[in-house]
């Protein structure tokens, strides 16, 4: 879909995810890693134990469908490199701390007015002005202080973030549809703009309205671990987890009464567990004994089953049921691989290949998903240079002052 | 807070978005586009307009006020209440449609085309027209009917399995994650849908699994797992490549701090905020890799010295010193959040009903495209003489007519 758009993605891995979903859409995506390539990006683990920075799993993962060169940007000598590539890009992406954004001349009026037709994103931890603007942050501060860890846990510890830095994931997908929004507004006016992301501003909507509520209602959530409104939420299966939705009402009765059926042909299904009114039940409403009987009757038939058993009964009964799926119970997912998610991708290396999941949606007139595989260390740096126009005696100075 | 900034003069004004399904990963995709300044028109089931539906499931415990969050989730938008099982409910929304540059819709796959809305259908009478899908498990596929509930997407992606302790159960991060991160790739889908129309004139049908979503975000997990065979688990809050990177103990009820060395300039700038104490200096904390080992001796020695301080001066102090350091801030705090202020992230804005309401902006701004909010979600069914007049050209005695037979609402 949007071929015609070329980026150049300056991002650390805080903005990977950005430029990834551009190149999904088909855009032209060229990451710029230092001379020598990106060390910190192209960390372990690495395909198959090897430790090379060509076979780095998270730099393989995110970079895919992107072209890529090597760039000391902020060399004095770069400067007339740096500003061919600007006018030849459509979009910048970047996630400078300010001295290197300075140092790259990327002050907002310096960029309007030498190149007026790019689109210019800032990816911060809280935007690029305001009174926390300088401050350092990776992905665990930035959950903290957008609110989220503040509700994920036990109530008996501190507060949690995810393994992988899902702030970073939030943010990167804002960006990129920020950065769309922009182009489309330049087609109206012919120009450019500067777009400010701030990842701690991303977080908010992950809280789905929470402060709002805490406005109006004066009440306070709280870390409540394992358990959602009052009642347990994840369950221990044989081999791992489940979350479940055990809730009353109408709505919800239905799913209630599939699964005890289905306990029922078990011979799991206590009598007077079957004989609860499901469309009354209301779990606030419970005396803590009432409930830990309900919860056990419960626990005990999904602790007797594996994850895959119980997933396939909830499919086939409509019981809101549902694996806490690992890397491997995911990769196996039959409705993931019946749609095609997953894409092989051949590394330059012969007989290396990694398999990623590949485009995020479908399109009823597009293909969506990476074009090619991550790229290797300035691989594409003499096609992109000689495309924005930097001659060859030029790249050749710029090799041999190694500020490529 | 800031007074409601404009939507005029928006990216996207002029822009006709029609919207049908009520859950929060539907709604939050079009709230991106009216806040800059598109037009969106919600249809919601008249049989639905007394207090407490359309609602969604909502993610907070019973009893909180859903309609509340309704109308947090679809800030800046119009509400039509149709009845679509009836015949001439059903030719109004076609009518709609026909209005519209885009439909939004977040049914349950088969339910548009019982409905005798297909997209398939509705793009072959308009070409142009864009219509994004966005359900649990996408449009197709052995799954396609199955019944989402909250939390489902965050269980099946993996997040649920990557947060925790590791000595306890999975538990997720707060609130439904696909619910969240699957409206902001929607909307970039629908943003490059747009981009392509401009250029060709012609309209697609976009499809969107919120699972897959998430899994595409979490990448690394599935790539640790097919490329190298490791089966990533929870970490707490720990990290293979700084020490400390942890939550830590503050004075106060509940008062925490988050801190991350992420490499030897951090811990050398934090071990000088904390005085250079004599532990400090022991070899067992000198590099990463000594400090990844003795990771609970170090935790316990930090959490020592930021219990005796209030979080909002640790914080200061710490990222004076050059320390990445974060107050765990509530929902509550973040009202109060300066930075956020200075953004105007929250919007002032006044609903019928339940009077002044602090909408949310989303998490970028435009240099020349300021948008904003004009209006707190409407009630069910708020807009709909005004839609059907003003959209569709009816007089006021026939929507009378057509209330009078239960058509609207």
């Amino acid at each position: 879909m949007l071929s015609a758009v070329r980026v150049l993605d300056c991002s650390d891995e805080s903005g990977w995810l950005a430029g990834r979903i551009l190149a999904d859409l088909g855009a032209d995506v060229v990451v710029v890693e230092p001379p020598g390539g990106d060390r910190a990006g192209r960390r372990g683990p690495f395909l198959g134990g090897v430790a090379d920075p060509e076979r780095s799993l998270p730099w393989l993962a995110f970079q895919a469908g992107k072209r890529g060169i090597t760039l000391d940007g902020a060399a004095p000598l770069a400067q007339p490199a740096r500003t061919r590539l600007l006018d030849w890009a459509d979009v910048l992406l970047e996630t400078f701390a300010p001295a290197r954004r300075a140092a790259w001349g990327l002050e907002p009026g310096a960029v309007a007015s030498a190149h007026p037709r790019l689109v210019h994103c800032s990816l911060t931890p809280f935007g690029r002005t305001g009174p926390y603007a300088g401050f350092r942050a990776g992905d665990l501060v930035a959950v903290a202080m957008g609110g989220n860890a503040s509700l994920t846990g036990d109530p008996d510890r501190p507060p949690l973030r995810c393994t992988l830095p899902s702030a970073w994931l939030h943010a990167g997908p804002e960006a990129a549809l920020a950065v769309l929004m922009a182009l489309h507004a330049r087609a109206r006016t012919g120009r450019g703009q500067h777009v400010d992301v701030s990842i701690q501003e991303c977080q908010l909507q992950t809280l789905l309205g929470a402060p709002g509520l805490a406005a109006r209602t004066g009440r306070r959530l709280r870390r409540s671990g394992p358990r959602v409104g009052g009642t347990r939420e994840i369950w221990a299966a044989r081999d791992g987890w489940v979350r479940f939705r055990l809730r009353g009402g109408p709505a919800h009765a239905r799913g209630l009464r599939a699964l005890l059926d289905w306990m029922d042909e078990q011979g799991a299904a206590p009598e007077w567990l079957r004989a609860t009114d499901w469309d009354a039940f209301r779990p606030d409403g419970l005396e803590e004994a009432a409930r830990v009987r309900i919860e056990a009757g419960f626990a005990a038939f999904f602790a007797s089953r594996t994850r895959e058993e119980l997933f396939r009964g909830a499919l086939e009964r409509h019981v809101p049921l549902a694996p806490c799926n690992d890397g491997p119970a995911l990769a196996a997912q039959p409705q993931l691989r019946a749609r095609g998610l997953f894409t092989t991708f051949a590394l330059a290396e012969p007989g290396a290949a990694l398999e990623l999941p590949g485009g995020f949606a479908q399109s009823s007139t597009h293909r969506i998903g990476p074009r090619r595989r991550a790229p290797r260390v300035g691989e594409h740096l003499e096609e992109v240079l000689a495309a924005a126009g930097v001659s060859r005696a030029e790249l050749e100075k710029l090799a041999a002052e190694g500020a490529v | 807070m800031s007074a409601a900034a404009t939507a005029e003069g928006g990216v996207y004004a002029g822009l006709r978005i029609l919207e049908l399904g009520s859950d929060a990963a539907g709604a939050l995709v079009s709230r991106y586009f009216a806040e800059q300044g598109a037009t969106v028109v919600r249809v919601e089931s008249s049989r639905w307009t007394d207090f407490g539906g359309p609602l969604p499931e909502s993610p907070v415990p019973e009893g909180v006020d859903a309609a509340l969050l309704f109308a947090l989730w679809n800030a800046g938008k119009r509400s039509v209440a149709l009845d679509l099982q009836h015949e001439e409910g059903l030719a109004l929304a076609l009518r709609l449609v026909d209005w519209a540059d885009v439909v939004v819709e977040s049914f349950a796959p088969g339910v548009l085309e019982r409905l005798g809305l297909a997209p398939g259908r509705l793009l072959e009478g308009r070409p142009e027209l864009i219509v994004l899908s966005s359900s649990p498990f996408g449009q197709t596929g052995p799954q396609r009917g199955t019944p989402g509930f909250g939390g489902q997407g965050a269980a099946l992606a993996g997040f649920d399995h990557l947060t925790g302790w590791p000595d306890r159960e999975p538990l997720g991060p707060h609130a439904p994650v696909t619910d969240s991160l699957s409206p902001r790739y929607a909307a970039a889908l629908l943003a490059a849908a747009l981009l392509a129309r401009a250029e060709t004139g012609r309209g697609q049908h976009l499809d969107v699994s919120q699972v897959e979503v998430g899994v595409h975000a979490l990448s690394e997990l599935v790539a640790r797992w097919t490329g190298a065979g490791e089966a990533l688990g929870r970490s707490g809050n720990r990290c293979e490549r700084a020490a400390p990177h942890g939550v830590y103990p503050c004075d106060g009820e509940d008062a925490w701090i988050a801190l991350e060395a992420r490499d030897e300039a951090e811990w050398d700038a934090l071990v000088a905020a904390m005085g250079d104490p004599p532990w400090a200096a022991e070899a067992r904390f000198a590099g990463l890799a000594d400090r990844l080992a003795h990771a609970d001796e170090l935790d316990r020695r930090v959490a020592e010295w930021t219990r005796d301080f209030a979080p909002y001066d640790l914080m200061a102090g710490l990222q004076e010193a050059g320390v990445p350091a974060g107050v765990v801030q509530t929902p509550e705090a973040l009202l109060r959040d300066p930075q956020l202020a200075h953004r105007g992230h929250f919007v002032r804005v006044e609903h019928p009903a339940l009077g002044t309401l602090y909408a949310e902006r989303s998490g970028f701004r435009l240099a020349e495209h300021p948008g904003g909010f004009a209006s707190a979600g409407p009630l069910p069914g708020e807009h709909t003489d005004e839609v059907l007049r003003e959209l569709l050209g009816l007089a006021p005695e026939a929507i009378a007519a057509l209330r009078e037979r239960g058509v609207v609402a």
